[in-house]
């Protein structure tokens, strides 16, 4: 009991060395100024970095949560909207410096869970955007009509940890559609993760699984209607290559969906999964709903002009 | 629950008086202790109001005063205001035993008294309280202007940082070339 009591005297005397607080801000231990900003939401943290370089400091150190963030630009404008807790944020800028300067800072501090970028015009030149060495840190990102190099360029800013990443190129990038065939190329190098998985889909390309494998000729271990499979430089893993097609998403399908996945190569062909609906509703969630003639029928209800028009 | 009565400077704290704690007794009798602050004012607060500060907690937790121990040796806390740890200990008597909910309304709106409270229940450890109180602290510059926070806040720009910096190290250089002289002339 009289050690208890010495501890608790000794403790006492410890808070009452303590110094008398000030109640000013600028007095506030650092962790208590992040728990702080970490309660504010984007435009007030914004601001708070603008006040003085150590406030600065502070608030990028802070990560800050998005549910969704989509960056945009054009030929006029630079767009970005934000999503966080069920609320919207956007900004928007003609000029280019301000916008990427302030794209830097969302870079660095935040976390997304969708990522979305859709720059039109290319950026190549413009060194900010290139050779700025943060790194976007994403779960799933979407490129949306996004110049080609813009995307590489965004690709090799990404953070590890990304899940999925979901290609829409326009037309005018379709001549760098070989570019793709370096994916399997680095898994064939790299010794990938069995399970590493790329999916694509690609609008009005005749023969471009036939194309693909044309690649890897000297590597192919197997082929089929539906898959190939190819060898990797390490012996124990493949790249298995599926091409989506299944009753509703026939060979003639408009838009092509591929996946390709480094398996083991001990994997049997009745091991193959069917599972095509699955992935490729990860990449277009509305297409079976929109294709399947049986749910259109349901949903067009009395509209049964328009129905038959649409089967014909 | 707790009662406060204006103490004095001396070691032993006054008589504090009781409040009764709630309209069921419980089976087993509540132990309690004692708090002070800044002011002296004594709070007699139940150990399971205290459970809320992590700092108390540890305290108290091995020590099995018997309740002449607990009114002689009152926790001071003079590094907080007399105010604020009776808004801290109201808090935590409200919150004895209850799930905390999302939102404190009840926190000061007032800016010097809110820092202090933020200072107090973070040198207290109540997580709870602590996170309500940033939260606060947060609205405080909901949809200002980095000009309208640094009025608030009083931050000081760059440039004022700067010239308070270099005050301060000319004010150090002069300390030390006194304390060197003064050195120099008792060695003589």
């Amino acid at each position: 009991m009289s050690s208890n009591i010495e501890n608790f005297t000794e403790i006492t005397e410890k808070s009452t060395a303590e110094p008398i607080y000030d109640t000013n801000w600028c007095h506030m231990p650092a962790e208590i100024k992040l728990k702080c900003i970490g309660k504010m939401e984007i435009n007030e943290r914004l601001s708070l970095r603008c006040t003085a370089n150590a406030e600065r400091s502070l608030v990028d150190s802070q990560k800050i949560e998005f549910y969704r963030g989509c960056f945009e630009g054009d030929d006029e404008e630079f767009r970005v909207f934000l999503n966080r807790n069920h609320r919207n944020y956007s900004k928007r800028s003609d000029d280019k410096n301000q916008f990427f300067e302030w794209i830097n800072y969302i870079k660095k501090v935040g976390v997304f869970e969708k990522l979305v970028i859709s720059f039109e015009d290319s950026l190549v030149d413009y060194e900010q955007f290139i050779t700025n060495d943060g790194l976007f840190t994403a779960k799933n990102v979407k490129f949306s009509y996004c110049d080609f190099d813009n995307m590489i360029a965004v690709l090799r800013k990404l953070k590890d940890g990304v899940e999925s990443i979901e290609i829409n190129l326009t037309f005018t990038a379709f001549d760098e559609l070989a570019e793709i065939y370096e994916i399997p190329q680095m898994w064939i190098n790299r010794n990938s993760k069995i399970g590493t998985t790329f999916q694509v889909s690609i609008n009005e390309i005749d023969g471009s699984f036939d194309e693909f494998l044309e690649q890897f000729t000297d590597r192919i271990v197997s082929t089929g209607e539906k898959r190939a499979r190819i060898r990797t430089n390490n012996l124990d893993r493949h790249i298995l290559l599926e091409r989506g097609v299944d009753d509703v998403i026939t060979i003639d399908f408009l838009i092509k969906f591929f996946r390709l996945m480094v398996i083991s190569a001990e994997m049997k062909e009745s091991e193959y999964e069917d599972d095509c609906k699955e992935w490729i509703c990860k990449m277009n969630p509305e297409i079976y709903d929109y294709y399947d003639s049986e749910s259109s029928f349901e949903e067009s209800g009395d509209d049964s002009e328009d129905s038959d028009s649409q089967e014909e | 629950m707790s009662s406060t009565e204006q103490g004095t400077s001396s070691a032993a704290p006054a008589e504090p008086t009781t409040a009764p704690e709630s309209a069921a007794a419980p089976e087993v009798p509540e132990s309690f202790y004692y708090v002070h602050g800044k002011d002296k004012v004594v709070h007699k607060v139940s150990a399971g109001a205290l459970q809320h500060s992590a700092l108390i907690h540890g305290m108290i937790s091995n020590l099995g005063y018997t309740e002449e121990q607990a009114k002689a040796n009152p926790f001071p806390f003079e590094n907080i205001d007399g105010d604020i740890l009776q808004m801290v200990v109201d808090w935590c008597n409200q919150h004895k035993g209850k799930p905390t909910p999302p939102e404190d309304t009840n926190l000061p709106k007032q800016k010097e008294k809110l820092f202090d409270l933020v200072l107090a229940v973070n040198y207290l450890e109540i997580k709870e309280l602590l996170t309500y109180c940033c939260k606060q602290v947060a609205m405080m510059v909901k949809g200002k202007s980095p000009e309208e926070i640094r009025e608030i806040w009083m931050i000081p720009t760059d440039a004022e940082d700067e010239a308070a910096e270099k005050e301060a190290k000319k004010r150090a250089g002069k300390e030390a070339a006194g304390e060197t002289a003064a050195a120099a002339g008792d060695a003589k």
